[in-house]
């Protein structure tokens, strides 16, 4: 992770609803369709990608969501050394995925923003501005959604009942912010 | 507005998608044996039936993946949903 300006720069907080970003975080996408590429991946980080759509799986450092049958993101748990550009879960999927010819990988720690929400009413600020059904999404831990949020394009993985991520892309995660700021104090 | 029943992602509503326009077009094997005016039939004549046609469409804000739906135009019912390189239903 590069030292950018960040465009969110302070922790927000409402009555049942708490915001802000988590960082910094690694986040890969990778793709393949191959089934060799499904079990490569799976021994090099110990971690099974999710077949079914619009779930997860995690491991002890990472976590995997799905976005597609054939694109995976796989972001860490924890936050990374902030001085470095060099990821080790990354060099290692080089290594054994795309020099292999089994699948792409692409480093997109700064292209994406995770914004951390707790609280009640995360589901009320969502449906202000989203056409997604959010009922089944946040019944079932872990599961992963890509739509729409304000017209921008987010993904949001549910991480327990009171607690989502969610991911959008830096040159809207400004705007995007504001607008859930906005939102969320007319709740 | 409607709802979409994605094949990968399950039901979205239809702002999540982008319609691609008629399907099974298929592209002449020799183009350059073609008259203008047959090149032109295949490139830009579409049909534009008031009933059951067969479009394609893609996930733009999801999955990103293209798929078949077979829609009624005259009343936005789906009849059908179907993959890319499936065969379309008959009934």
């Amino acid at each position: 992770m590069l030292n950018y300006i960040n465009a969110i720069t302070e922790e927000k907080s409402y009555s049942g609803l708490q915001m802000k970003e988590f960082k910094p975080v690694m986040k890969l996408i990778i793709r393949g369709k191959k089934r060799e590429f499904l079990s490569a991946i799976g021994k090099s980080l110990n971690l099974l990608l999710p077949t079914e759509s619009n779930t997860s799986s995690r491991s002890d450092k990472l976590t995997a969501l799905w976005l597609s049958p054939d694109e995976w993101m796989i972001y860490s748990n924890e936050t990374i050394n902030s001085e470095s550009n060099e990821y080790g879960t990354e060099n290692l999927l080089n290594k054994n995925i795309s020099k292999t010819n089994l699948g792409a990988v692409t480093d997109i720690t700064d292209q994406f923003v995770l914004i951390n929400l707790k609280g009640d009413k995360i589901y009320d600020l969502f449906e202000t501005g989203s056409p997604f059904n959010f009922n089944d999404f946040r019944n079932k831990e872990g599961s992963v959604a890509q739509t729409i949020l304000a017209k921008i394009d987010i993904i949001i993985h549910n991480q327990n009942p009171n607690e989502v991520n969610l991911f959008v892309r830096r040159s809207f995660s400004q705007h995007l912010f504001s607008w859930m700021n906005d939102s969320a104090s007319r709740l | 507005m409607f709802v979409i029943n994605c094949p990968y992602c399950g039901e979205r509503e239809q702002s999540e998608f982008k319609a691609g326009g008629e399907a099974h077009i298929i592209r002449p094997k020799q183009p350059t044996e073609l008259s203008d005016d047959q090149w032109a039939e295949y490139l830009f004549m579409r049909k534009n039936i008031k009933g059951i046609q067969f479009e394609r469409w893609v996930h733009t804000h999801g999955c990103r993946k293209w798929f078949n739906v077979v829609r009624d135009t005259s009343n936005d019912v789906i009849k059908a949903v179907y993959k890319m390189g499936e065969k379309p239903p008959t009934k």
